[in-house]
């Protein structure tokens, strides 16, 4: 593979001078780094566990760690998780949809030290939260893992770091809104509300009975959803647009989409519950209410890949570096929410219930969607924010397909194995030691993925990390080709 | 893999004042609210997009309506399996069991001005119910009676009455007259088997609406068990 860089393409905008960073964006340096470089140390972090939790859990014997409790899946499992959803996912979409909203509001932030004393106690409370997980004292509701203490603390942090957004838009210039201020303003308001109402009746005061369950499987729907994915959707409704020059395909429709989003999405959550203890009509309101977000998931395929499929869109997001990520999870939401519509109901729900089907579906939203949306969003905003170059195209090959290929076959993994699993857990003739030994042979194919994305993710930090190196040494930024 | 590299944005006409890739953002946000106030652009011509969706939609709504009403279990907050939704939101269906103790109420509001609450009637007007053989053994003459009421000579345990019962039993339901008949044929020393309410439905049926039966009549369908 010959890389002749002189097209800048992977590498972002040459920067030609130092003027070239707006005013707007000069003022979001400082937070947007703070984010940003939190959110990849945490993503590095949180893709070591990740191997190590697949090890653990790809052997019956309880793996290379299973005299050392700190290391023990459950615990390595759990905090996995929440260092990428709340360090990473959080972190990069603080810095991803302050920029956005700074930019479509012309805003020039003034109080960036407000931003970064919130974006310092995320981090600390973050930190303390892992730690009380390693040492075993977890909550035991997934994705609330963290000690009781920890949810006010991240509370008040986001308001500090994630609630300029908001600000960014009350003070846009014009009446005019675009679809990617929509959600993001909606995400940054859902996301306290809920937060703090699940913090409540789940470990505070905790509701008796089945309420707690309720309450937690409308948290862990509100966070992939209206967190994550309302997120992705503002960076997806903004890149499209503006890396192919071109308006979106349907735009009229989008309020639609963003309406009937956020009324369904939030109802969504009991359909994990159907076949459990709760009433009946929630569970069945949790179904309608997941089959529902077909509508807006339609609509938002219409503008996203109504948008790539016209005047040769798709190879033109292929070629483009940000597109390349962005169009992949454009690709992925739209197939999260028609298999999250057909999994919800009765029939093929009861026969994935237990297995990993479920984590697929959501590792869709958050890996897939979000998380690749961020990718592409950092090949854009990073250089424009810094004034310098991507410093190695192979590396952003190399991180490219190994999240891609990584993704991917853990995706296989987890909804083809969890299928297989399901289909051996209903039939009465099979041992359960035989169900687990055929789960197992998918931990091989979910450890290579962990593997690949790791070799992915540090990648990336390579690049992104010597950018912003270079960028802060100003004698060193001769090396534009 | 080359031509990917060798396509170039730098073709691109570069707008806004940022000099950046793309419209600048401010166009990008004009640009889109000028569409969503015009919708289609003009040059496309008359679509079918936004009619088929409104139909699809609409249909989206309509089975989510009759998803609801059909699973949600009446939005009862005690109703948790979709399998036998029935049995735990009315109780399931109700088993029949003769009530001697409501056979009694009933019997005092319903029988007892004639029969007396003792069950030995009253002599020479009304005939005795305790030990008669007319409300032992067959079932089928004791529900016939109530139904449909008597009219004529009768004797009971070796005295003759000149009865006339009107047929109280037209205005009680199945269910009722099942319990009475099972406490006038257990009380008062008196040792019939309990009668189910279908067994009143089925007589109620057979004999349809008709007038008082003459008691040499009833005999003759259901002769007295001699012991």
């Amino acid at each position: 593979m010959t890389q002749d860089n002189h097209s800048g393409r992977p590498q972002g905008r040459p920067p030609e001078g130092d003027g070239r960073v707006s005013r707007v964006e000069a003022s979001l340096r400082g937070p947007f780094l703070l984010f940003f470089v939190s959110a990849v140390v945490w993503l590095l972090a949180a893709s070591v566990l990740g191997v190590i939790a697949a090890l653990d859990l790809g052997s019956l014997q309880g793996g290379v760690f299973r005299d050392c409790p700190w290391f023990t899946p459950g615990r390595v499992a759990a905090a996995q998780q929440g260092l990428f959803v709340y360090g990473w996912g959080f972190n990069a979409f603080f810095a991803l949809n302050l920029w956005l909203l700074s930019q479509l509001g012309r805003f020039e932030f003034r109080n960036g030290w407000l931003a970064q004393l919130g974006g310092v106690a995320w981090n600390l409370a973050l930190t303390y939260g892992v730690v009380r997980v390693f040492a075993g004292e977890l909550s035991g509701f997934r994705l609330l893992d963290f000690p009781r203490e920890v949810g006010p603390v991240l509370a008040v942090a986001f308001l500090l770091a994630g609630f300029w957004p908001i600000v960014a838009f009350a003070r846009r210039p014009t009446g005019h809104t675009f679809a990617s201020q929509w959600f993001v303003v909606g995400a940054s308001f859902a996301f306290p509300l809920f937060y703090l109402l699940a913090q409540l009746l789940v470990l505070w005061q905790p509701a008796s009975g089945v309420v707690q369950a309720i309450a937690h499987s409308w948290f862990v729907a509100n966070l992939l959803q209206l967190w994550f994915g309302a997120s992705a959707l503002a960076a997806i409704y903004y890149f499209l647009p503006k890396v192919l020059e071109r308006t979106l395909t349907g735009y009229y429709l989008a309020p639609v989409a963003f309406w009937t989003f956020f009324l369904f999405a939030g109802w969504t959550g009991p359909a994990a519950l159907v076949g459990s203890p709760v009433p009946l009509w929630l569970q069945s309101t949790g179904v309608v209410a997941a089959a529902m977000m077909l509508i807006p998931v339609i609509i938002i395929a219409i503008n996203v890949h109504g948008t790539l499929f016209t005047q040769g869109g798709w190879t033109r997001a292929w070629n483009d570096t940000t597109l390349r990520f962005v169009s992949f999870g454009a690709a992925a939401f739209t197939l999260a929410g028609l298999l999250g519509g057909v999994f919800a109901f009765r029939a093929p729900s009861a026969l994935v219930r237990f297995t990993s089907f479920g984590a697929g579906l959501e590792q869709l939203l958050v890996y897939g969607c979000a998380t690749m949306v961020l990718f592409g969003a950092s090949y854009f905003v990073l250089p424009r924010l810094t004034g310098a170059l991507w410093p190695s195209a192979k590396l952003v090959h190399v991180h490219f397909w190994a999240t891609a290929l990584g993704f991917v076959g853990a995706l296989v993994a987890w909804l083809v194995g969890g299928w297989q699993t399901g289909q051996l857990l209903a039939d009465p003739a099979v041992a359960y030691a035989d169900v687990l030994r055929a789960e197992s042979s998918w931990f091989f194919m979910l450890t290579i993925s962990a593997v690949l994305l790791l070799v992915g993710h540090v990648a990336f930090a390579l690049n992104a990390f010597g950018m912003i190196l270079k960028s802060s040494a100003p004698a060193a930024s001769g090396r534009h080709d | 893999m080359n031509d990917r590299n060798r396509h170039s944005d730098s073709n691109r006409p570069r707008r806004g004042p940022s000099g950046s890739e793309g419209p600048s953002d401010g166009r990008l946000v004009e640009v889109h609210a000028q569409l969503s106030r015009d919708k289609d652009e003009p040059a496309e011509g008359f679509s079918l997009t936004p009619i088929f969706i409104v139909f699809l939609f609409c249909g989206f709504g309509f089975w989510a309506g009759v998803y609801l009403t059909k699973n949600a279990g009446g939005f009862s907050a005690s109703a948790f399996d979709l399998d036998a939704p029935k049995a735990v939101v009315g109780g399931g269906p109700v088993v029949f069991e003769p009530d001697v103790a409501k056979g009694e109420q009933l019997f005092l509001a319903n029988c007892a001005a004639c029969h007396q609450a003792t069950g030995l009637g009253v002599p020479g007007a009304f005939p005795p119910l305790a030990k008669s053989a007319w409300v032992a053994g067959a079932e089928d003459r004791l529900i016939k009676a109530i139904l449909a009421g008597l009219a004529g000579e009768i004797e009971v345990n070796g005295v003759k009455y000149n009865g006339n019962m009107p047929n109280i039993g037209a205005g009680l339901k199945d269910a009722q007259i099942a319990h009475i008949a099972t406490y006038v044929r257990q009380a008062w020393g008196n040792t019939g088997e309990p009668v189910m309410d279908t067994k009143v439905a089925e007589v109620r049926k057979a004999i349809g609406n008709r007038a008082q039966y003459v008691p040499a009549d009833l005999l003759k369908e259901h002769p007295l068990e001699t012991k």
